[in-house]
């Protein structure tokens, strides 16, 4: 060691020690909880039943399930940049599950995402949302997962994050950032029905975790209504959530607040039927929404106002195509004869679909979205199935990744964003390879939660 | 639901969005539409829907309530539908037989389009699968209507 | 066909013209059923007594194959099943050829279980192994002119003349003195009830005086397939019939542990009743959509295989994937069993001038026939059972469902309709046939069940054609010609993986193709490193020669390539001496024109080669050659020229058909399939994720039929074989690099 380094390291030690307790302190510290003091829970069955249904609102089963596995016992990875995670179980087993914690304890892993041993979980759980959950809704949940959900024995499966970026304790630091602190506040310029669809999105639906995009910390741009890029659309795992805004093309502008309604209730409306990551928070989660919740969610999204980057032309139908799919045409534009072998069968002709049960082409979303990844990849993939009110969908889409090189794929989806008044952007062979590479083709048995 | 399925009107008792194929073959019983894949991959189900090629078991019926279905039972009671027929009894066409009443069903629509297909029209436009291979003698019968003197198209 | 002589045996049935069916008892199902499209009644009368078989002559109970109606057509039962190959068109050539009858007046059935319809030497029933026509060819013609002979005894009798001076025309018994003429039809309700000839002295034609044999009759069954008329079991239909629909466990082994959600299907729409059965829930309703819909909704807990379910069945692992199970064939190690050796491989390989080693590999497939899976169960009130099922072996069925009913196999009538589709799917295999699942419903719910299986409970079940991985290593001498063969093949057969365990013997079918090739090499050693597959195995069109011939061929063009010799040069020269394989090599070059390896420049600008592939399946000979190009990266066919040696034919139209079938099959294989296991379970569950040949894909294809003359093989399967290795060699002379294994759609060929 020479001797400038033995002199830095003597002015710099102490100062490394303050720094390193005040640091250790503050990654390792227990939040509090609005529980701290409670010590015997209710756990009545009204509450456990009223926990149930806020579980469905929020979802918990998409994460802590596998096909193959109990409810709530976790097991699902989670694919990120640095490596997978797996979520937990869930279920009130004493060892494996979370049978040992207290409210308080339920409380912060829930709204500040600690776990009861102080670790700091990813936020693929969403607790930056559920931070916002009320009192009330967090007890009642409580109460579910501890009465409601039998206990399942089932270990936690190891992410394989390596070391160093496996350490949890940065968190902190983000949660610190990005995770808003107390309870939702009413909006008093709003009105009961609007702050009860903005509770729903923003908190226990927390349907930004998905449609809102990321800056580069992946914390979502925006948390609540007062910021235009809340629920604006984002790409996740390889799916373009679409923006929940009124952009007319792009989002739910040509939508009124019965179709969001039905689409929520049923899966399926005029517009469009659930895909994707979505078919999964339909399966299990938005078509257990009461009809006044769903009415609120649907009235609440329909008051976010377009974005003003998107002010484009609403989309009109054009219809024109039908005349490039007649036999002795179609050769020509490139894709139009795998369009007619393989899309036109159900998607039309004249790309309208076929009433609510299976969607048009025309106009939609995802022909409109400059972010194409959702049309690859359920082109590639096909759609996992709807089950509305326990029955399966009657028709699915199938998976043409071993039908389709990547320059038909790329050829066909550009047809059909060129075609019916679709705005001409182009998808690349490219763009469907690397898709392909990442992804599997859907499961067409799905995960359905269904406690007796 | 009402129907009209080779011109005779039927009423069925059933959800709008069953696939015409179930329609046909367990209420009408007109079991010459065949199931073979239920997902719009195989032709086996192909009518015609006011004189288009039509997969029924991805087609709901509520969208064919008003439309003219016609199906491989009365193909005869069409005149081109009754030549298809001929040109596949000269050529010899099924094997098993089971993909046929799709087959048969695809080329009348092709030859209702475009009476004198090339090759090229036949390909874009005869997609149903044949697991017996029966291909060509598909693509000798469709020339051999095309060429055919009383072929005029519709 | 099934609907038209249905509706004459209703009629016959109440006016019984024709004492012969006098014994033969209709089944009570078809009068009663009304207005329902049926399956034809059945005979369940046993042959008469002083007809007992003869292992000599079998088949030779006339009244009970055939009925000459009044109208003078011929109701033949046919021993064999048609499934698009053609057969019940060649038995009616066959017995018309020597009955005097014309084929087009036949009606041709599949004859009912029973002994008196087995004709085969082997003393089984089984349509299947291309035997069809070559099993039947003798028995049928003796049939027909034992029934030939009855008709002019009746005639005689009628006429009041002497036998001998009486002759036939077609549907005619003539009189050739007067002329006289009566129509068979007239003379059938005396003829068949007359005593049965002796076999052993009836006539037979003069083969030149064949006048349907050996003519391109037209099929009989193409009006009513191509009109929707023809009838699959798909498509039965009986009074009071219910449908069916499964979701079976996602491995086989598993069981239900318990139904999350029955209670709510039970209250769907349409929905009977909700079914346990072994690895699968059943649910019932009125129409089988509601009944599909309900079984995919049913949310079932499956429990993995309890210990000890490996004795009775297969048992498919959680971990299962086809990819790493290739990697285990290839590097498994263990007792290897010999199948066919000549000379001595070790030491001539080890004295070899070169010695090229390769290691070469098959893929699971499907057999994808378009109709899916269906059975009819019906219990009667008398305690009997009729069901209707694509099946290629009744009386195996009948003995196996009388096992899993205990009732007797007499109670038990089996109606076999046409198959949608054949290629070895319709075998008795263990859990791939829902007849079993249908029979049990019937009983549980008291009513008669149509079970469907659908497509994606179809791909789940499936018994698949074996994956093997071959290890070559084949030794050339200073001239470059192969002196030494050896072939390891690391696989399961078909036959080995029916059942839960092997079998004492080597299974033939596990290596044919490898083994039975024709070449000239005076040292080989072809054998078996048996490892059992999790998945259930099952025939496929052609068999073990469907991949091996793939295998073989293609290593054979690998050693012509480093023995620097010409494929097809190297195949003349190790069938030297060979006058029926030479001829055949020599017929498919001249079929196309002359051998052309290329690469060469076509017409259109494309690139492109040709190759040669051989095979010996089933007791015929094929040769085939393939031109192909690339496009897009990916292989395009443009020709097949095949020459196909049965020994001899009986109906040339129907060949080339099935050549051309077994053409689009063979490509469909080479270019496109492969049954992809992960995590235990089927990739593909529907055609999406299993293309299969394509119209805009299927090349021209010649055919040149060499008769030889040789004992009679097959036709339905032989063509195939030689085609993968034709399309490989080929694309591997156009690339530039060896092909070993398929399907080709895995490469990019983009260079
Ligand atoms: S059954 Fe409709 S396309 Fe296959
Ligand atoms: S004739 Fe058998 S599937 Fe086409």
């Amino acid at each position: 060691m020479n001797n400038r380094l033995k002199k830095a390291l003597t002015v710099l030690a102490p100062t490394a020690v303050v720094l390193t307790a005040g640091v250790t302190w503050f990654v390792s510290r227990t939040p509090a909880s609005h529980f701290d003091s409670v010590i015997s829970p209710d756990l009545s069955p009204a509450l456990v039943s009223r926990g149930e249904y806020i579980s469905r609102l929020s979802d918990c089963v998409a994460c802590h399930s596998v096909p193959d596995g109990a409810a709530y016992t976790g097991g699902l990875k989670m694919v990120t940049p640095m490596g997978a995670i797996f979520a937990t179980n869930i279920t009130p087993d004493q060892t494996t599950g979370i049978g040992t914690y207290t409210l308080a304890d339920f409380d912060r892993a829930i709204r500040a995402g600690v776990a009861k041993d102080g670790r700091r979980l990813y936020p693929a759980m969403p607790y930056p949302s559920y931070a916002k959950l009320s009192n009330e809704d967090v007890r009642a949940l409580y109460a579910y997962f501890m009465k409601g959900v039998p206990a399942v024995h089932r270990e936690n499966k190891k992410s394989t994050i390596p070391w160093p970026l496996n350490m949890r304790w940065p968190l902190s630091f983000w949660n610190e950032l990005f995770v808003p602190a107390g309870q939702y506040v009413q909006d008093a310029a709003r009105d009961k029905q609007w702050n009860r669809g903005a509770y729903l999105v923003e908190t226990a639906g927390h349907c930004g975790a998905c449609h809102t995009p990321r800056s580069l910390a992946f914390n979502e741009k925006g948390m609540n209504s007062h910021n235009s890029q809340f629920l604006s659309g984002a790409l996740i795992d390889h799916w373009f959530a679409p923006s929940l805004r009124n952009d007319p093309n792009t989002g739910l502008g040509r939508w009124n607040e019965q179709d969001i309604f039905d689409f929520l209730k049923t899966g399926r409306n005029s517009h469009a039927v659930v895909f994707g990551s979505m078919t999964e928070a339909f399966n299990n989660s938005t078509q257990f929404f009461s009809d006044a919740d769903l009415k609120a969610v649907a009235h609440y999204l329909k008051s976010l106002q377009r974005n003003a980057s998107h002010t484009v032309q609403p989309w009109q139908y054009v219809p024109t195509t039908a005349e490039a799919l007649e036999p002795n045409q179609r050769k020509t534009p490139s894709g139009a004869q795998t369009y007619m072998a393989k899309c036109s069968f159900c998607h039309g002709t004249d790309g309208r679909g076929q009433s609510v049960w299976i969607p048009p082409l025309a106009g939609a979303a995802s022909s409109l979205t400059a972010d194409t990844s959702s049309q690859i990849n359920i082109t590639l993939n096909g759609s996992g199935r709807v089950v509305a009110n326990g029955m399966p969908d009657a028709y699915r889409m199938p998976s043409y990744r071993s039908q389709l090189s990547d320059q038909q794929a790329a050829d066909v989806l550009t047809f059909i964003r060129s075609s019916w008044g679709n705005r001409k952007t182009v998808i690349s062979p490219n763009d469907v390879k690397n898709i392909r590479k990442r992804t599997t083709p859907a499961q067409i048995f799905p995960v359905i939660l269904k406690t007796e | 639901m009402d129907l009209t399925i080779n011109g005779v009107p039927h009423q069925l008792e059933i959800e709008p969005e069953t696939p015409l194929l179930w329609a046909l073959r367990d209420d009408l019983a007109m079991t010459g539409t065949k199931y073979g894949c239920g997902l719009a991959q195989c032709g086996a189900c192909t009518v015609l829907v006011n004189g288009q090629a039509v997969r029924s078991c991805v087609t709901p019926i509520e969208r064919v309530a008003g439309a003219s279905v016609l199906t491989i039972e009365a193909i005869e009671q069409d005149d081109l539908g009754k030549r298809v027929v001929s040109a596949w009894v000269k050529h010899q066409v099924p094997q098993c037989g089971y993909c046929q009443s799709g087959q048969v069903m695809a080329a009348v629509s092709l030859l209702k389009q475009v009476p004198h297909p090339t090759d090229d029209d036949i390909n874009a436009a005869m997609l149903n699968l044949c697991r017996c291979g029966t291909y060509n003698a598909i693509r000798a019968a469709i020339h051999d209507l095309a060429s055919s003197p009383e072929n005029k198209g519709a | 066909m099934s609907r038209g002589p249905f509706e004459n045996i209703a009629e016959t049935v109440q006016e019984p013209v024709n004492l012969s069916r006098r014994g033969f008892m209709r089944a009570s199902s078809g009068a009663a059923a009304g207005a329902f499209i049926l399956g034809f009644g059945l005979p369940t009368r046993r042959a008469r007594a002083d007809d007992t078989k003869s292992p000599k002559f079998r088949g030779t109970q006339v009244p009970a194959f055939l009925e000459i109606r009044p109208d003078n057509t011929v109701l033949l039962q046919s021993p064999f099943i048609e499934g698009g190959q053609g057969t019940f068109t060649a038995m009616a050539q066959i017995v018309g050829e020597e009955l005097d009858a014309d084929p087009e007046t036949f009606i041709v059935e599949n004859a009912p279980a029973g002994d008196e319809y087995t004709v085969m030497d082997s003393g089984m029933r089984i349509t299947g192994g291309s035997m069809s026509v070559r099993d039947g060819y003798a028995p049928m013609r003796r049939l027909g002119a034992l029934a030939r002979a009855m008709l002019l005894q009746a005639g005689a009798q009628q006429m009041g003349v002497s036998v001998t001076e009486l002759t036939t025309q077609p549907g005619y018994v003539v009189h050739t003195g007067s002329g006289r003429t009566v129509r068979y039809g007239d003379l059938a309700h005396v003829a068949m009830d007359l005593p049965i000839p002796d076999p052993a002295i009836v006539t037979l034609k003069d083969p030149s005086q064949f006048r349907w044999i050996g003519q391109p009759v037209q099929r009989l069954d193409i009006y009513e397939k191509s009109t929707g008329k023809a009838e699959y079991t798909i498509d039965m239909r009986v009074e009071g019939m219910l449908h069916a629909a499964v979701q079976h466990a996602p491995r086989l082994g598993m069981t239900i542990a318990s139904i999350r959600n029955e209670e709510q299907v039970l209250n769907m729409r349409g929905i009977h009743s909700v079914h346990h059965l072994p690895g699968a829930v059943a649910v019932v309703a009125e129409r089988w959509w509601h009944a599909k819909q309900g079984a995919e909704a049913l949310l079932v807990n499956w429990a993995e295989a309890t210990l000890g379910t490996a004795e009775t069945m297969r048992v498919m692992p959680s971990d299962f994937s086809s990819e790493s199970y290739k990697t285990h064939l290839a590097t498994a190690s263990g007792k290897i069993d010999d199948a066919e050796t000549k000379g001595d491989t070790e030491q001539a390989l080890q004295k070899a001038h070169t010695v090229l080693e390769a290691t070469y590999s098959s893929q699971y497939v499907n057999h994808a026939q378009l109709e899916p899976p269906s059975a009819l169960a019906r219990y009667n009130a008398d305690g009997t059972l009729d069901i209707w099922l694509p099946n290629q072996a009744p009386d195996m069925f009948r003995a196996d469902m009388a096992k899993r009913t205990g009732l007797d196999v007499e109670k038990i009538t089996i109606h076999s309709p046409l198959l949608g589709g054949f290629f070895g799917r319709h075998f008795l295999y263990d859990q791939a046939n829902p007849y079993p699942q249908a029979i049990l419903l019937a009983k549980a719910t008291g009513r008669p069940i149509k079970l469907i299986w659908s497509r994606e409970e179809e791909f789940l079940r499936d018994a698949l054609r074996p994956l093997a991985v071959v290890k070559f290593r084949g030794g050339l001498d200073t001239n470059g010609y192969p002196v030494a063969l050896e072939a390891i093949s690391a696989t399961e057969g078909p036959t080995e993986g029916l059942g839960p365990k092997r079998g004492k013997d080597l299974d033939p079918s596990a290596l044919e193709g490898l083994t039975g090739k024709a070449y000239d090499i005076p040292n080989r050693r072809i054998s078996q490193r048996y490892i059992q597959s999790p998945t259930a195995l099952g025939y496929w069109r052609s068999v073990g020669n469907s991949m091996n011939d793939f295998l073989y061929e293609t290593f054979l063009d690998e050693l012509a390539d480093k023995g620097g010799k010409d494929p097809y040069e190297l195949r003349r020269h190790l069938l030297r001496g060979n006058k029926r394989l030479t001829t055949l090599l020599q017929a498919v070059v001249d079929l196309s024109g002359g051998w052309k390896r290329g690469p060469f420049t076509a017409a259109d600008g494309s690139r492109r080669a040709r190759g040669i592939g051989m095979a010996s399946p089933f007791g015929s000979e094929a040769a085939a050659i393939a031109e192909v190009s690339i496009e897009q990266g990916q292989v395009r066919v443009h020709e097949i020229w095949e020459a196909l040696d049965p020994g001899s034919i009986v109906n040339p139209a129907i060949v080339e058909a099935q050549i051309n079938g077994a053409v689009a099959l063979g490509l469909s294989q080479v270019l496109l399939e492969e049954a992809v296991y992960e995590n235990g379970m089927p990739r593909a569950r529907n055609y999406d994720g299993y293309p299969i040949l394509t119209l805009d894909h299927m090349p021209r294809v010649h055919v040149k039929i060499v008769e030889s003359g040789e004992k009679m093989g097959g036709v339905g399967e032989p063509p195939l074989p030689a085609i993968p290795p034709a399309v490989a060699n080929a694309v591997s002379t156009l690339v530039g690099r060896r092909i070993r294994s398929m399907p080709l759609s895995r490469h990019n060929f983009q260079s």
